[in-house]
C-alpha cells in the first residue's frame, strides 16, 4: 500500500536545512571531497528524519520538535579574549584549576593560545584542531571520524555531522599512559544567540590509558544552542576515564552525544556531571565489540527552576563476557524535569554478560519530576542483567535526627542532599575532581563549605 | 529546670499524653517508666521537638525558656539531648563528618569557637575511647551497618560530645545484652552531674541498676500515675504494671 509521504517541516527543522545550504561552502573540509561525502549523507539523514519528537520512543519525555522554535545562526569565531579569570568565572574555580593538558575551544575554536599541544605530543598524543584536520583528515581520523559506534537512527547526531565546526581530535598512542588528565574546555561566546556545533574526536591505541574531562560552561553568551557530539574509541587493554561537565548558561539548549566502542579486555569509566542549561539531553551510545571489557557510566544532575535534563543511554552488548554499570543520582527542585532512559541490549550469543542499571531522584519540591524507564533487551540466555529506579523526598525522620543533634533545617537538609548525590559522585576516582564536584555540588546547594 | 505543666499531646488526631506534669532539677536523674502505650515515647519525641507531634495544651519550661517555640536544633543547642531508641542510618554521611558537623552548629549556636579538626579528632578519641568505640568504625556511614550495641553506644557518644543539660534517654536499653548494657550505662553515669539533669525512659527496671535514679515516675495513660523514690523501681519489678493499666494498655498502644 503507498501512502503519500507527508513532507511537512516546522519553521526550525526547515531552517536547520535552510543553516547547512548557506554555511556549506565555509565549513571546515568544504574542499575535501570525503568530508563534504559525510556532511551531505548526514544533512540527507536528518532531511529524512526531522527533528525528534515525543512520538519517537527514546525522545517521549523531550519534544524536540516541539521545543526549537527558532534556529540560531552558527557562532561565528571572533578571536574574544579568554583568560583564567574567564575560565574560572565559566566553570567554576575549582574545576578551572585542575591539573590537565588543556584544549579550550572557543566560540567553536580550538584556541592554541590557552591550549597545551605541546605538552600533549610531548606525552604521546596527537592533538588537533577538529576544524584543521578536516581540510586534509589524517587517516586515523578517516578510519574514527562518524565511524565509532555510527548511528543511522539519530538526528541530532546527523546535524552535528552535517554541521561540525570545530573541536579537537585526539590519538593517544599505543600503550601511552597520561599522567594529567586531558581537560577539553568547550565555552559558548559572547553576544547574540547563536548555535554552536563541536566534535571531539578520541581515538585511544591499544593499551592507552587516560581521562578526558569535557568540560562545558558559559562567557555569558544568552540564548545558546549547542550541539556536541564526542566519539571514542578503545582499542584492546585501553582503559578511559571520561567526565562531562555541564555548566552552559541557563537558557541554553544542550544536545550531546557521546558514541563509545570498546575493544577487548578495555575498560571505559565515565560519568556526567549537569547543572546548567534549560534543556539538556545527555546521549550515550556505548557498545562493546571486544570480549572481557567492562564500563561504568555514571552521574549526577542537580536541576531546578524549569531546567529539563533528559539522559538517554543505550549499551549494547554485542560480544561475551563484558560488564556494564550505570548508576545516576539526579536532585529536582521547583518546577524542574529530570529522565533517565537507560537500554541495556544483549546480543544473541553475547553469554556471560554482566548488566545493570540504577537511576534514583530526590525531589525537593512537589512540582519536580522524575522519570525513569530502565530497559532490558536480552537475547542470550547466560546473562545477569537488572535495573532499579526510585524517586522521592527527603526523609522527615532523618533530617528530625539531624535538627536533634543541632544542625539547623537548611543545613540538615543540604546535609542529606549531598549524601544522597554523594553516592553518584563517589563513583568518580579521580580525588581532585571528585573534589571539585563535591564543592560545585555543595555551591549548588548554597552551603558553605569549609 | 525542666518543668512539665498539663502536657496534653496529640499523635495522628489521637490523644496520647493527657495532662503529664513532671519536674526535673537540675543535676538529677528521674527515670519514666510505664507500660507499652502509656507515652513514654511520645514524651522523648515531643521534648526533642518532632513535628507530628501536636501539643493541644499545657507548657514545657526549660531553664525559664518555652520550650515548645524552639525549633529542634534550637532545643539542642539550648542542651537538650535525645538519645533515640531507633538511631536512624544515614549512607552517604560519613558518622565522623555527621558529629562534627553537630558539635560545631552546636558550639556556634552557644556563642563558642567551631573546633580545628586536630582539637575534634582528640576529642572524639578521647570519648570513644570511654564507651569503646573503635574509631575506625566512625568513618562508616551513620549507623550504617552498625550492631545494636554499636548504635546505643554511638548515642551516647554523641551525647558526651554534644555536652547537653538535659538528657532523655528514651529506652536505650532495649534490645541490649547485659554486657552492652553495662558498657552504655557507664558511658552514662560518665556523664552524671550537678549541672546536668537525665530523663531514663525505661520499660524494664534492669537498666536502673546500673543508672540509679533520684526519683522514679510511673506514667499510665498519658499521665504521671505515681511518682517516688529509686525503690519504686524495684517494686515495679517485683508487681508489674498491672496496677497501671498494662492489661489493657493494648488499646491505648
Amino acid at each position: 500500500m503507498d501512502l503519500p509521504v507527508q513532507q511537512f517541516r516546522t519553521k526550525a527543522e526547515q531552517e536547520l536545512l535552510d543553516l547547512f545550504t548557506s554555511a556549506e561552502k565555509a565549513l571546515p573540509g568544504a574542499r575535501n571531497k570525503w568530508v563534504s561525502d559525510l556532511r551531505t549523507k548526514a544533512i540527507e539523514a536528518y532531511g529524512r528524519l526531522g527533528l525528534p519528537h515525543r512520538r519517537i520512543e527514546a525522545w517521549k519525555y523531550t519534544d524536540l520538535r516541539a521545543r526549537l522554535a527558532d534556529v540560531n545562526p552558527l557562532l561565528k569565531a571572533e578571536g574574544i579574549a579568554v583568560g583564567e579569570a574567564e575560565l574560572k568565572h565559566a566553570l567554576g574555580s575549582e574545576v578551572a584549576k585542575l591539573p590537565a593538558y588543556r584544549l579550550v575551544v572557543v566560540e567553536g575554536d580550538l584556541r592554541a593560545d590557552l591550549s597545551d599541544m605541546a605538552g600533549l605530543k610531548e606525552a604521546g598524543v596527537e592533538a588537533v584542531s577538529l576544524a584543521h584536520a578536516l581540510e586534509k583528515p589524517p587517516s586515523w581520523l578517516k578510519t574514527a571520524l562518524a565511524q565509532v559506534n555510527p548511528r543511522e537512527d539519530d538526528p541530532v547526531l546527523a546535524l552535528n555531522t552535517a554541521l561540525m565546526t570545530g573541536g579537537v581530535a585526539l590519538r593517544i598512542g599505543a600503550s601511552v599512559t597520561l599522567k594529567k588528565p586531558v581537560h577539553i574546555i568547550l565555552l559558548d561566546g559572547r553576544g547574540e544567540p547563536a548555535s554552536t556545533v563541536t566534535r571531539n574526536v578520541v581515538v585511544a591505541e591499544p593499551g592507552s590509558s587516560a581521562m578526558l574531562v569535557e568540560s562545558f560552561g558559559s562567557l555569558g553568551l544568552r540564548g545558546l544552542q549547542r550541539n556536541a557530539a564526542t566519539e571514542v574509541r578503545i582499542g584492546d587493554k585501553g582503559a578511559i576515564k571520561h567526565v562531562k561537565l555541564q555548566r552552559e548558561g541557563e537558557d541554553a539548549l544542550h544536545l550531546s552525544t557521546w558514541l563509545v566502542e570498546l575493544g577487548a579486555d578495555a575498560r571505559y569509566d565515565a560519568f556526567q556531571f549537569s547543572i546548567g542549561a534549560s534543556v539538556a539531553r545527555n546521549q550515550i551510545y556505548a557498545r562493546f565489540a571486544g570480549e572481557g571489557s567492562v564500563l561504568d557510566i555514571s552521574g549526577a544532575f542537580l536541576m531546578r527552576g524549569r531546567q529539563h535534563c533528559d539522559t538517554m543511554l543505550l549499551v549494547e552488548h554485542r560480544v561475551p563476557r563484558c560488564t556494564s554499570r550505570e548508576f545516576f543520582k539526579g536532585v529536582l527542585d521547583g518546577e524542574a524535569r529530570g529522565i533517565f532512559q537507560g537500554k541495556i541490549i544483549v546480543s544473541p550469543g553475547a553469554q556471560k554478560t554482566d548488566g545493570k542499571q540504577m537511576a534514583g531522584a530526590l525531589l525537593l519540591s512537589e512540582a519536580a519530576e522524575f522519570d525513569s524507564k530502565p530497559e532490558l533487551e536480552i537475547f542470550a540466555d547466560d546473562v545477569i542483567c537488572g535495573h532499579g529506579s526510585t524517586s522521592g523526598q527527603i526523609d522527615e525522620d532523618l533530617l528530625f535526627y539531624l535538627e536533634s543533634r543541632g544542625i539547623p533545617e537548611a543545613e540538615a537538609r543540604a546535609l542529606l542532599i549531598q549524601a544522597f548525590v554523594g553516592e553518584a559522585l563517589e563513583r568518580v576516582e579521580d580525588e581532585a575532581l571528585r573534589d571539585a564536584l563535591v564543592r560545585a555540588s555543595a555551591a549548588w546547594l548554597g552551603v558553605e563549605f569549609d | 529546670m525542666l518543668e512539665i505543666k498539663n502536657l496534653h499531646v496529640n499523635v495522628d488526631g489521637r490523644e496520647i499524653l493527657k495532662g503529664l506534669d513532671l519536674t526535673l532539677p537540675q543535676g538529677e536523674v528521674h527515670a519514666v517508666m510505664g507500660p507499652n502505650g502509656s507515652g513514654k515515647s511520645t514524651l522523648a519525641y515531643v521534648l526533642a521537638g518532632k513535628e507530628d507531634y501536636e501539643v493541644t495544651a499545657g507548657s514545657v519550661t526549660w531553664k525559664g525558656e518555652d520550650l515548645l517555640a524552639m525549633s529542634p536544633s534550637e532545643r539542642a543547642a539550648s542542651g537538650v539531648f535525645l538519645a533515640f531508641q531507633y538511631p536512624l542510618e544515614i549512607p552517604g554521611v560519613a558518622t565522623m563528618t555527621f558529629l562534627r558537623t553537630a558539635v560545631n552548629a552546636v558550639r556556634k549556636a552557644r556563642g563558642e569557637e567551631e573546633l580545628s579538626t586536630p582539637d575534634f579528632l582528640r576529642l572524639v578519641r578521647a570519648k570513644a575511647k570511654l564507651l569503646k568505640i573503635d574509631i575506625e568504625m566512625l568513618k562508616r556511614p551513620l549507623n550504617v551497618g552498625f550492631s545494636g550495641g554499636e548504635k546505643k553506644r554511638n548515642e551516647i557518644l554523641q551525647m558526651a560530645l554534644l555536652e547537653p543539660a538535659l538528657c532523655v534517654l528514651d529506652e536505650t536499653d532495649s534490645g541490649l545484652d547485659i554486657d552492652a548494657v553495662r558498657i552504655v550505662a557507664e558511658g552514662v553515669n560518665a556523664l552524671r552531674s550537678p549541672k546536668r539533669a537525665m530523663l531514663v525512659i525505661t520499660h524494664y527496671q534492669r537498666l536502673l541498676n546500673y543508672i540509679v535514679p533520684d526519683r522514679v515516675h510511673v506514667l499510665s495513660d498519658g499521665r504521671v500515675a505515681r511518682s517516688g523514690g529509686p525503690e519504686l523501681a524495684l517494686e515495679l519489678e517485683e508487681s508489674g504494671y498491672a496496677e497501671f493499666g498494662e492489661a489493657a494498655s493494648g488499646a491505648a498502644a
